[in-house]
């Protein structure tokens, strides 16, 4: 039960009471349907899933590191797929509470940013994470993060790049499943396993992508990507409660690293 | 570990976020309240996201939003809402539509409702006007 200690501060008389199942309703497929879905709300931060995870077992996040990327991509499309990755990085490098790393990272986040005509924005962005981590505000360093996503969302937004912020959503997306299944795969236990069952996120995703332009869409990597994606989709639909074997985690540890390795790639996939 | 800086950073960030649509001043209003509220969980070490959505309530209506939620963490979802709505509600569903079991809170512009899923997946989150007119609202959410 989620306790309502903190609630007392807010020195008011709130009505605190619990929803009872009797009382319960019901939603129609129809409304189902219709529920309002963005990228701003309905997709969770690699924080959140780096939360739940770290909930059922000690992870090691300093052994989640990656080496050094290189952050010299012409191919917009794949600098927006990197620079959600490197997000997720940000958020790894927290949970390592490594002040350095997390400081790295956001080096990496503002060339990547500047690549994409961005960085202005993001240049008072990069000044906070550094001062953040100085300080060891690490709560205040994971919603900094997410605004710096969204800073860069909504800069691409302004400069009619709007196609590319469902690809930032995708790369954090697929960088934080590569680190948590690979971290489920070694030392594997149901409750962990049990955060990986996301066919509606994916599903979500794979939307977002069928409506980007033509052109973007037929470029080798975002194609690739998206072709992938239903795959996956299909992979983490395991039924409610159910937790996935440590094989079925494999496999989709597998296909998230080959789309990570093809983000990462200079070279076109194949 | 500072909570009030985290709520600040979020409400540094009001104008930052990533929306379809330019906020309106009511839904700014409303998002600073959400905020508020919010923050009072922060102090619980729950993590205030950066997103939130911003609308409109009509008498006898509710907004639906789906997200995407993991097994293992805990949730607040919190709502502010401006005149002339009196008073607003959450309701929360899983992904086959049932209504699950909340802690709720509410103080008339104001309420908010906790839960831990059981089960990784989509969620519902339906904001209600229970009573006053039409007006705006904004819904943030909180984790840990």
């Amino acid at each position: 039960m989620i306790r309502l200690v903190a609630l007392a501060m807010l020195a008011l008389i709130p009505v605190v009471s619990t929803a009872k199942a009797e009382e319960a309703r019901r939603l129609s497929a129809d409304q189902m349907t219709k529920a309002v879905g963005t990228d701003s709300i309905s997709v969770p931060t690699p924080g959140e899933l780096f939360a739940a995870l770290a909930k059922t077992e000690k992870i090691n996040w300093s052994a989640q590191y990656r080496g050094p990327m290189p952050t010299t991509y012409s191919n917009r499309a794949q600098i927006a797929l990197n620079l959600g990755g490197l997000i997720a990085d940000g958020f790894i490098a927290v949970e390592a509470k490594d002040g350095q790393q997390v400081k790295n990272i956001g080096s990496d986040i503002m060339k990547l940013g500047k690549a994409l005509g961005v960085s202005e924005q993001l240049l008072s962005r990069g000044n906070s994470i550094n001062e953040f981590a100085e300080h060891n505000e690490w709560d205040t360093l994971q919603a900094e993060l997410e605004a710096t996503e969204n800073e860069v969302k909504s800069s691409m937004q302004s400069h009619a790049d709007q196609e590319l912020v469902i690809l930032v959503t995708l790369g954090g997306w697929i960088r934080g499943t590569q680190v948590v299944t690979g971290a489920i795969v070694k030392n594997y236990n149901e409750s962990a396993a049990k955060v990986l069952r996301q066919p509606a996120l994916v599903h979500f995703m794979q939307a977002k992508l069928n409506e980007i332009s033509p052109e973007l869409r037929q470029e080798p990597l975002v194609k690739s990507m998206s072709g992938q994606l239903n795959g996956i989709e299909k992979l983490v639909s395991f039924p409610g409660g159910k937790a996935p074997s440590v094989e079925e985690v494999r496999k989709v540890n597998e296909a998230v690293d080959k789309l990570m390795t093809e983000i990462e790639s200079k070279e076109p996939p194949k | 570990m500072k909570p009030w800086l985290s709520l600040f950073a979020s409400i540094v960030t009001l104008t930052t976020s990533v929306v379809l649509r330019a906020d309106t001043d009511a839904e700014v209003r409303a998002r600073k309240d959400a905020l508020e509220l919010a923050g009072a969980f922060a102090n619980d070490g729950f993590n205030i996201r950066d997103g939130h959505w911003c609308g409109v309530l009509r008498p006898h209506d509710h907004t639906l939003i789906a997200l995407n939620l993991y097994a293992g963490n805990q949730y607040w979802f919190s709502v502010g809402t401006v005149e002339p709505i009196k008073k607003a509600a959450i309701t929360v569903f899983d992904e086959t539509g049932k209504q699950v079991t909340t802690e709720t809170y509410s103080n008339e512009e104001k309420a908010a409702a906790g839960f831990a899923p059981e089960s990784s997946g989509q969620y519902f989150v339906a904001i209600d006007l229970l009573e006053g007119e039409e007006g705006s609202f904004c819904l943030v959410y909180s984790y840990k």
